[in-house]
């Protein structure tokens, strides 16, 4: 039997053509006679427009043409939605307001798009913005999440009673009960900030429209090629296949980049037809800072209510969400919040109610974590302030609490972001929180480190908190699998890759169940010109969808290469086997045929064929599960305050995560990496931050605060767990957000027990070093 | 970003209202100023250039005075856009005779900025805006010795040179210096924003007189 290479750690196929410079990202697509385009954006957050002047615009050299909504015609159109409405949830209100792809009437936020310029050159395209004269009545601007929905504030869409964008309660069991019986409520209000994906790579699109061949080439960064190249067919008259959508490769996605339906994507493939002529846009740092969607951002006004003992009795949750100026995705980001709010405990009574409001705003849809961070965020902040008072442990109150092994397959009675009853289909979060509680040695910091580092002046804290990751939900993913000539391996989907590593971990799936190399396995994503069907890049479900699908279509591919030499061999097929890229007959080695040979012997160009044949060694396969696979995990964190800066240094990081089988355990750990960056950068450096008028002040990354690598431990430590999901045969679930969920929880947990100040308690998901000072002054004086 | 100081002029309030009368004085301590109108009574049209760090263009805008008391006070408002944003305001100045002969000006206002004005680097506004009006008072300061010298000895020549634009930006860069450790290429990226907010409050007090 070969080497299996599931749950290995191999390198990546990716990666020498990465590191070498040989990898084309959108901006490397240069076509002959290609315009450019530059986009005037609204410098004001909510504006009546009364009159877009482009006259001087048009007139400068070098300018090709000008376009504002107006110039648009029928072809303007808001949205659709990219997220249907959650009518599925009973007495949910939804007010859909999908985006506007250019403001046509009115201005809802800063950075709006008003008016597109396309000239020969970037240059000309930047310098012509400036002649763009825009007039408009300014209209006062409405940010805060809770006076947006108050009586008097003004109106985001005039046609709404209010700025409501949405409310969906949840209740499972009896909230009023849970108080009657409880020994102590703790509420808390608490706020989550909000960031930016930011990824290394801007968006951008560029467009070629051959009317000889009435073909459409659009490149485009987007997570979600399928569905926008549905839209953008459907809107200019054209089928599918009249339109190819390839995604060149991708500096990174974190979410933002699943946008479709705004300007990139709805004016410029128009703008390519009307002109006939290559055109190229791409996203500045600024416009991305401004205009590309952002996350988190809500407030909450959370209770608990629990036993003296420390047994959770129930869970309230009343949050406002900020939608910003639209809500074209529909409300995954806060029903994610609801999904993951008490997930990792045994909560019998749970109400929980999203308050979603439009705000003269960026719109909010998901960046890595995408809700999931925030309901933690609550749920182990309560803990927190329930342990405190109570007098208990913080780790003890949490292993009281957490649901069991045989709790599962566990019905949660919350509908989820995928529109089905929450189900958690499997884990082991004791396990979790023991392997973290020991790696990173509890106990020991407390009675030992602890103190004698507070001996010494210093200030250590220790965090410990829990955290689920729903991840793989449908509704499908897709792909084709064909073994070719050279009997190398051909795997082929739709789905988006910006660095997850798929050309590897799907690769090694086909490999598997092929008998072949790895290396030997060619993986095509995001190219609707090669496969046709798919959803996109979102919920951390690429390695369990297309990983299944992959797994699936690669068997079938293997039964019709044994059927095929089983005849030509004139063997039996249980006496044949696959490996290094042949079919042979198990004990006679040397009687055997290439798999290349078979490809070119399963296409017969001449005599006759079976009824219901099916030429060449190819297959499809689609995987949708009945609902997503939940993967956990156990952060802890010790960190050191420095009491003179505010500064921080994190000790000490131990991970514990489960995402099921790990198909390559070094880009898990990578994915880790990048999440819990990600999440650090939540808690003490990231902060989109609007003025009192609506005006973004960290649209550069001189404001905008990233973490460095000099910012993080010196070492993640990673305990893998795993806890196979029974829906896929591969036993996989997702992980691409976990890192991303509990470290701001987690952090805000161990700057208390640093400072160990009696009523302090962070009730912000995001702290800074003033701050912390702020705190540090008050423990010197204690 | 809210505005508000007070600044002693060292001499009479009438000499010191008057001195506003003077376009040339203005533009002295105003780099960047192209033009000034009045459009209508107590309305006043401006266009200005705009070239400092990552921020350039032309900027252009209207302002209203209200509750003009001469010489003791008066309100404007007012806003102007341009390629680097938007500006929008309201101020109220006061004049006050000091009985040792000074002149008291007490300033406060509220000014919303957009666009890439307010997008680079709003954080460092308040601290670069008082240097900046430190900086044109001072060159105001200077104007007035000039013309009561003048007037003392009752020639018509004021012995004043206004600073060139770039003289001014390096006032602003040590007054920044004195009052903390930036470094110079940033104060001189955030230059911009509180040019504006003194150009538009020196020009407003500058006009009321004129009209």
């Amino acid at each position: 039997m070969a080497e299996k290479y599931v749950g290995k750690s191999i390198k990546r196929n990716e990666d020498r053509r990465l590191l070498t410079g040989n990898s084309t990202f959108i901006d490397d697509i240069n076509l002959p006679g290609m315009l450019h385009v530059a986009i005037k954006r609204s410098d004001f957050a909510h504006a009546k427009i009364n009159k877009i002047d482009v006259e001087k615009a048009k007139a400068l050299p070098g300018v090709v043409a000008v376009y504002t909504a107006e110039d648009l015609g029928d072809y303007w159109r808001p949205g659709p939605l990219q997220v249907p409405p959650p009518s599925v949830i009973k007495g949910a209100i939804f007010n859909a307001r999908p985006l506007e792809c250019i403001a046509k009437h009115k201005i809802r936020f800063s950075g709006e798009p008003v008016a597109v310029v396309v000239a020969e050159n970037r240059y000309i395209a930047e310098d012509a913005l400036d002649l763009i004269d825009l007039d408009v009545e300014i209209l006062p601007y409405v940010g805060d999440l809770e006076k947006t929905v108050a009586p008097d504030a003004p109106l985001i869409h005039e046609d709404l009673e209010s700025n409501l964008a949405a409310d969906v309660v949840q209740e499972v069991g009896s909230w009023e009960k849970a108080v009657a019986e409880a020994d102590v409520v703790v509420k808390k209000r608490l706020l989550v900030n909000r960031v930016a994906g930011a990824a290394l790579e801007n968006r951008g699109i560029v467009v070629n429209w051959d009317s000889n061949l009435s073909l459409l080439t659009v490149w485009a960064t987007t997570q979600g090629p399928i569905p926008m190249r549905n839209s953008i067919a459907k809107y200019l008259g054209l089928l599918e296949n009249q339109v190819r959508l390839i995604n060149p490769a991708i500096g990174g996605g974190f979410g933002p980049k699943i946008m479709s339906s705004q300007i990139d994507d709805v004016v410029i493939p128009w703008i390519a037809m009307k002109l006939k002529r290559p055109v190229k846009w791409i996203e500045d740092r600024r416009e991305n800072f401004l205009a590309t969607t952002s996350e988190r951002d809500q407030l909450h006004y959370a209770e608990i209510a629990l036993k003296k003992d420390g047994t959770i009795l129930g869970v309230k949750d009343i949050f406002y969400h900020n939608t910003g100026a639209y809500n074209p995705y529909g409300m995954t980001v806060p029903l994610n919040t609801q999904a993951h709010t008490v997930s990792n405990y045994r909560v019998p009574n749970f109400l929980t109610e999203i308050k979603m409001v439009f705000t003269n705003q960026m719109v909010v849809t998901p960046v890595r974590g995408a809700g999931r961070p925030q309901g933690v965020f609550v749920m182990e902040r309560l803990l927190d302030a329930a342990a405190d008072e109570l007098g208990m442990d913080k780790a003890e109150i949490r292993r009281i609490n957490l649901l069991q092994p045989e709790d599962f397959p566990l019905r949660t009675g919350i509908i989820g972001q995928d529109f089905v009853e929450g189900v958690l289909d499997s884990g082991n979060y004791p396990y979790a929180l023991e392997q973290t509680y020991e790696k990173i040695e509890y106990e020991k910091f407390k009675k030992e480190i602890q103190p004698k580092a507070r001996a010494e002046g210093k200030y250590k804290g220790i965090g410990i908190t829990m955290f689920t990751e729903g991840t793989a939900v449908g509704p499908y993913e897709g792909c084709k699998v064909l073994v070719g000539v050279t009997g190398k391996v051909s795997v082929v989907t739709a789905y988006s890759n910006q660095g997850q590593g798929h050309y590897t971990t799907f690769a090694q799936i086909a490999a598997d169940n092929l008998g072949v190399k790895v290396t030997d396995v060619d993986v095509v994503t995001g190219d609707s010109g090669q496969w046709s069907w798919g959803v996109g890049a979102f919920a951390s479900r690429g390695i369990t969808l297309v990983g299944t699908a992959i797994h699936n279509a690669s068997l079938k591919v293997r039964e019709k290469a044994l059927n095929l030499a089983s005849k030509l061999l004139e063997t039996p097929v249980d006496e044949l086997e696959m490996e290094d890229g042949v079919v042979r007959v198990a004990d006679m080695p040397e009687k055997f045929i290439s798999l290349g040979d078979l490809a070119m012997r399963s296409n017969p160009t001449r005599g006759t064929v079976e009824p219901g044949m099916e030429p060449g060694l190819e297959a499809a396969s689609y995987y949708g599960p009945p609902h997503g696979a939940t993967g956990f995990g156990c952060l802890a964190m010790i960190v050191d305050v420095d009491p003179e800066t505010g500064k921080i240094k994190i000790d000490r990081l131990v991970v514990t995560d489960d995402c099921g089988q790990p198909v390559n355990p070094m880009v898990v750990d990578g994915q880790l990496h990048g999440g819990l960056q990600m999440g650090i950068g939540e808690a003490f450096y990231e902060n989109l931050v609007y003025d009192d008028y609506g005006q973004l002040v960290t649209a550069s990354f001189m404001d905008y605060l990233f973490p460095q690598a000099t910012d993080m431990p010196d070492k993640f430590e990673i305990i893998h767990s795993q806890t196979k999901s029974p829906l896929n045969p591969l036993g996989i679930k997702g992980v691409g957000e976990a890192g991303a969920i509990a470290p701001p929880a987690c952090m805000m947990q161990a700057f208390e027990d640093a400072l160990g100040l009696k009523d302090m308690f962070i009730t912000e998901s995001s702290i800074n070093p003033s701050k912390l000072y702020h705190y540090v002054q008050k423990a010197k004086s204690a | 970003m809210k505005i508000e100081g007070t600044h002693v002029f060292n001499g009479p309030r009438e000499d010191v209202w008057e001195m506003f009368y003077d376009p040339n004085v203005l533009a002295s301590a105003l780099p960047g100023a192209q033009k000034m109108e009045m459009v209508n009574e107590d309305e006043f049209k401006f266009d200005m250039n705009v070239r400092v760090g990552p921020v350039s263009g032309a900027f252009s805008g209207e302002l209203q005075l209200e509750n003009v008391v001469k010489p003791d006070s008066l309100t404007l408002k007012g806003g102007g856009k341009g390629a680097p944003g938007f500006l929008n305001g309201v101020g109220n100045i006061k004049f006050k005779e000091q009985e040792d002969g000074t002149t008291l000006m007490e300033y406060e206002g509220e000014v919303n900025i957009g666009g890439a004005l307010a997008s680079v680097g709003q954080r460092m506004i308040d601290s670069v805006a008082k240097s900046m009006i430190r900086t044109g008072f001072e060159t105001l300061d200077k104007a007035l010795v000039a013309r009561l010298a003048a007037k003392e000895s009752g020639s018509e020549v004021v012995d004043f040179k206004a600073p060139t634009e770039a003289q001014f930006a390096k006032e602003v860069a040590k007054d920044m210096v004195k009052m903390d450790n930036l470094s110079a290429e940033t104060k001189l990226i955030f230059y911009i924003v509180p040019v504006i907010a003194v150009i538009i409050l020196l020009a407003v007090i500058l006009n009321s007189c004129g009209a």
